[in-house]
């Protein structure tokens, strides 16, 4: 039986937030486990391209240490865009999305579950992987744990926005591409308060305000964006 | 009884957009050659920047629209969907490429502004950044409407779109606050502005110019967009085009 | 100063031709629909 036969045949009448939320992150984190290319996937590329630029640029410890906290940010950025579509693509096509509609638990529940998931699946890698790499930019470690908390922070509001762009894209024509159009530009202001989060620690200033702002964003996100998402899979399924 | 939503039938809005789009190409003409007047007849030169501040009267008037289309194309995305009507999200839909023509107006003016008075054609200072962001906000949104066979699904998609887009515009807006960076913080504000008067009512007709402009290209767009997707139907069908 | 309104006049410039640009396509636009409601009426006319 599959994984959503299993746990449909264990659902009360009346649904709840918590139960959805759990149910969906279970399953998914399920899936993620037995599929792990997908979180490999993003933490190669995020490696991979981190390692292009010293190599494109010229391996000064100084203009590294400089650009450090940047470039981190952007490939983080892009392998988190690169692993939106496995979040709703697969259930899209196979028919589970909808069937998960029909659910007696809120949408918003199993929908957060499914983002949470699809976190620590992607956006929890690169947190943890982040350090490593600021290493081989010669960053400070006030800078690297700036860095980190910065993308902590950030990167569950990636996960968020790009799950509504996923959910609005759903089915339409141009798929990649009209994806990175959407996203990308909603990424911006994480990416600028992120960046600045660890260049303000990097320059000897406080990450405080950067780290606030992005706080701030990861609690409207959290609170704004799951009935987004619900309405845009419903527009999706109609 | 007054029917309030008379005119929310594409049928019945078509003629009075028909009528009404010419009166607001008119004021928009009208009011440009009067604010091009005071602008340049009337303001006198500045004294650090000389004659190149007369960018200001395309500039500022450009960002302001650039912002505000957005935000009326979002509130008719919002009303398309509480409502499900189409009317509002054509509207929305023929808002979209003047909003983006004013945005991408607001960028070149301000680099060419820039270039003589900064010495640099662009920075990446944060009210630049987040116009440029919101020119792309409108790329995505007409992508996205266009990316469906069925066009109310494109309706319904870039309506949500633009509402979620929204966030950007406080974030133009105070960015000048926010960051000490290279472009101007806000001289005009409801309190009153530290600027010579003719070059603040020169930027005012041209804003209004521009705000009577973009009413009138709307209108007409929807006119457009309306036969499009209503040509199916035997009004469309009995129209007579001379 | 000469200097100075070379980028005034692109400025300008840019903003009327985005104008200008905008009001064709609107015509383009407008032109296209009637075209696309004779097909229809051609159609019916058909049936």
């Amino acid at each position: 039986m599959s994984a959503t036969a299993i746990a449909a045949a264990s659902v009360p009448a009346t649904g709840s937030f918590a139960t959805g939320f759990a149910w969906a992150l279970r399953r998914d984190l399920t899936l993620a486990w037995r599929h792990p290319g997908e979180t490999i996937l993003v933490v190669a590329f995020f490696v991979l391209v981190a390692s292009l630029f010293p190599l494109g640029i010229g391996a000064e410890p100084q203009l590294l240490a400089r650009i450090g906290p940047g470039v981190i940010w952007v490939c983080a950025l892009l392998a988190a865009f690169l692993s939106l579509p496995s979040l709703l693509a697969g259930d899209y096509a196979d028919g589970s999305l909808e069937q998960m509609t029909l659910s007696p638990h809120p949408m918003s529940g199993w929908i957060c579950g499914k983002v949470a998931a699809h976190w620590v699946a992607s956006g929890l890698p690169l947190t943890m992987l982040a350090p490593l790499i600021g290493l081989q930019y010669g960053l400070s470690p006030d800078t690297l744990l700036a860095l980190c908390a910065a993308l902590a922070i950030g990167t569950p509001v990636l996960s968020l926005l790009g799950a509504a762009c996923t959910a609005l894209t759903l089915g339409a024509r141009g798929g990649g591409m009209l994806l990175a159009l959407l996203a990308l530009p909603l990424f911006v202001p994480i990416l600028v308060f992120g960046a600045g989060a660890a260049e303000a620690q990097a320059t000897g200033l406080s990450p405080s305000p950067h780290l606030s702002i992005l706080g701030a964003g990861l609690i409207l996100a959290a609170v704004g964006l799951p009935p987004a998402i619900c309405t845009a899979i419903r527009i999706a399924l109609d | 009884m007054i029917n309030w939503f008379y005119f929310a039938s594409p049928a019945t809005f078509y003629r009075l957009a028909g009528w009404m789009a010419p009166w607001f190409f008119a004021a928009a003409a009208i009011l440009a050659v009067a604010g091009l007047y005071v602008g340049f007849a009337v303001a006198p030169t500045d004294a650090q920047q000389g004659e190149v501040y007369r960018v200001i009267f395309i500039h500022v008037p450009a960002s302001w629209m650039s912002m505000f289309i957005y935000f009326v194309m979002a509130c008719y995305g919002g009303v398309s969907l509480t409502f499900n009507t189409r009317l509002a999200a054509m509207m929305a839909r023929a808002l979209a490429p003047t909003g983006a023509m004013f945005t991408f107006v607001a960028l070149w003016t301000g680099s060419f502004w820039g270039r003589p008075t900064w010495g640099t054609y662009w920075v990446w200072d944060a009210r630049i950044t987040s116009e440029l962001v919101l020119l792309f906000l409108y790329f995505g949104f007409i992508a996205l409407a266009n990316a469906f066979e069925d066009p109310r699904r494109g309706d319904r998609a870039s309506a949500l779109l633009a509402l979620i887009g929204v966030v950007n515009l406080p974030i133009i807006y105070f960015s000048v606050l926010w960051w000490n960076t290279l472009h101007q913080g806000s001289t005009v504000s409801f309190k009153g502005t530290s600027m010579h008067v003719a070059m603040l009512w020169g930027m005012l007709l041209m804003a209004l110019s521009f705000w009577m402009y973009s009413v009138g290209a709307s209108l007409t767009r929807v006119r457009a967009i309306i036969l499009e997707r209503e040509r199916r139907t035997h009004w469309a069908r009995e129209l007579q085009f001379t | 100063m000469s200097d100075h309104l070379f980028y005034l006049a692109m400025s300008y410039a840019a903003a009327a031709i985005a104008v200008a640009a905008e009001i064709v396509g609107l015509w383009l636009r407008r032109a296209r629909a009637l075209r696309g409601i004779e097909e229809e009426r051609d159609l019916e006319a058909q049936d």
